[in-house]
């Protein structure tokens, strides 16, 4: 299958009705478009319910669309589910694990599932053990395994294969910062080889450090997609302003309520805001506050994606899509 | 075919981690013949009339028995469907490079020889010691329908594995299954002998079909004729579980 214009990932008009008896129709997927191109990592956020997994689970050829089309690696979903599956790896949400085999043999028989030959699969086993710290469990069944360790298991299968496209549904979620480490490091990696990685995350930060672009998903539709600066430039430019005091005072928190800000945390010497430029002058805030007490530092910078995402979303309806999605 | 022995060699692995499923597996069939089959064999002394003919209690029950392990590595294997649910590899299973329909299929095969295994196994042991009329030139015969039995309860209990999400439901779901195709049905005792209307219920009971084609196999009892139809009834039966059980299978969230 030849792509076109490098699109390994591509949906369009993507709609999805979840219909239950007895409940409302959720619309998970409200006519979402997206496109990936090959060798990018790229993050979805949005709240819990915005549509991120009804759309891996789309992808991943769980469910069908209500309506709309998507394809990875130039196949419909719908129409070429096989072909699907044989371009992709996922790690779903949930934990997904042969609790009663050991580690070495989910690897070992992941690795058969994917059509690894049979001399290949313990040389990759190893690696992978090695890349994510398991050598030592090898022999244990996964159902004697820490929570941690079982989704560690789980995420370290994708990498026994070469699959072109990678879904992570959360992948991270659970694990050690060591851990943490080696599975972002292994992302990375396997992005410079060429694989696309199509990843959801509530870790903003994690995002911010790993993804050629991302796509703000809210209420089943992508409402903001590009790469990182440019997300941050297209949500009116934001601030982050620190202002340290010789000492916080009521006064101090009085005069900073006064403006509305987008973020406003304490610690005992420093204010830590995030102002939206064109709703607040960073000066007259300055000013103001000065005006109440002595300012010791102060520091302006742009934005983290994690206030971008508050704003983008924190200012919309707080409802999110009605319901859960099965 | 590679995907369907992938799927064989995981349930393998899986079934070989437990001796108490092996020792299941393997022996629990032939045990229910020198417990349950010899308790009423003492019990029914003047054996089973079937179509004029005269057989001990133990010779009729051998194809209850290996029809009833059929139904069970079913059950167990849809049991399976929970078990991989609760731990998430279900669904991770169905994004893997194959089709529902070999993902069900390998689930089969690798039970079917389980089956394979069990019959010989109980046939062998328990036909020897207990002195059956065993017709051995039929056990190809037997090998194929215990196949096609296993198959058909497998498909069958898929769909409803699949469809219902809340484990105490589908034990209650089983319970009531097992209880009404079992008892319902020529396992236990012939159907002629029966009230006229649990005679109509057996005689339209897959279990029925099923464990009288063992029958003529193992011990020659019943005539041919009837044997097949029920035989090709049974293949319907297992035709139309296996449809229903890939389109279930082909939307396993129920969205």
């Amino acid at each position: 299958m030849t792509l076109r214009d490098n699109i390994v990932i591509r949906a369009r008009d993507l709609v999805k009705i979840y219909r239950k008896k007895s409940q409302d129709p959720v619309r998970a997927l409200d006519t979402l478009n997206l496109e990936v191109g090959q060798g990018e990592i790229f993050g979805l956020l949005g709240r819990n319910g915005a549509g991120k997994t009804t759309l891996l689970r789309i992808l991943s050829t769980l469910i069908e669309p209500t309506s709309g089309t998507a394809e990875v690696c130039g196949w419909d979903v719908v129409k070429e589910p096989y072909r699907v599956r044989q371009s992709i790896c996922a790690v779903l949400q949930e934990n997904a694990v042969e609790i009663f085999l050991s580690v070495l043999d989910n690897l070992g028989t992941y690795g058969r599932f994917h059509s690894i030959p049979r001399r290949q699969i313990s040389a990759r086993a190893e690696a992978v053990m090695a890349q994510f710290g398991l050598e030592e469990y090898r022999h244990q069944k996964v159902i004697d395994l820490s929570g941690g360790l079982k989704r560690r298991v789980q995420v370290a299968k994708v990498f026994m294969v070469d699959k072109p496209v990678v879904f992570l549904d959360e992948a991270t979620t659970g694990m050690d910062p060591v851990n943490k480490r080696a599975t972002l490091d292994a992302i990375r990696e396997h992005a410079r080889q060429g694989r696309t990685i199509l990843l959801t995350t509530h870790i903003l930060q994690e995002a911010e450090e790993l993804c050629d672009r991302i796509a703000i998903v809210d209420h089943g539709r992508c409402i903001v997609t590009g790469d990182l600066d440019m997300i941050k430039s297209m949500a009116t430019r934001a601030y982050d302003v620190n202002v340290t005091f010789e000492r916080m005072s009521p006064e101090i928190l009085e005069t900073a309520r006064t403006f509305p800000l987008l973020k406003l945390r304490t610690t005992p010497t420093t204010l830590e805001m995030s102002v939206k430029g064109s709703d607040v002058s960073t000066f007259a805030l300055l000013d103001a506050l000065s005006r109440v007490a002595t300012i010791v530092h102060f520091e302006v910078t742009s934005a983290s994606l994690e206030d971008v995402f508050l704003e983008l979303l924190g200012t919309k309806d707080q409802g999110g899509t009605k319901g859960e999605a099965p | 075919m590679r995907m369907i022995l992938a799927v064989m060699y995981r349930e393998y692995r899986i079934r070989t981690t437990s001796m108490t499923w092996l020792f299941y597996d393997m022996f629990m069939p032939l045990t229910y013949l020198l417990i349950f089959g010899i308790g009423f064999e003492s019990a029914v002394t003047g054996g089973i009339s079937m179509g004029g003919e005269q057989l001990g209690y133990n010779a009729f029950f051998l194809a209850g028995v290996l029809s009833m392990a059929s139904f069970g590595i079913a059950i167990n294997t849809a049991y399976g469907f929970f078990v991989d649910r609760d731990n998430g590899i279900f669904y991770e299973f169905l994004t893997y490079p194959m089709t529902r329909a070999e993902f069900l299929i390998g689930k089969i095969l690798f039970n079917s020889l389980l089956a394979l295994v069990q019959a010989t196994v109980t046939i062998a042991i328990g036909g020897t010691l207990l002195g059956l009329p065993i017709h051995w030139e039929r056990m190809g015969l037997v090998a194929v329908g215990q196949v096609l039995g296993t198959t058909g309860w497998f498909f069958f209990l898929t769909t409803f594995a699949i469809r219902i999400r809340r484990n105490d439901m589908f034990n209650t779901f089983i319970n009531v299954a097992y209880f009404l195709l079992m008892f319902g049905s020529s396992m236990f005792y012939p159907v002629e002998t029966l009230p006229r209307w649990l005679q109509t219920v057996s005689l339209i009971n897959p279990l029925t079909w099923h464990t009288d084609v063992l029958r003529y196999a193992t011990i020659g009892a019943g005539s041919a004729q009837s044997v097949l139809l029920e035989g090709a009834a049974f293949v319907a039966f297992l035709a139309v579980a296996f449809a229903l059980a890939v389109q279930t299978i082909r939307n396993p969230l129920r969205t």
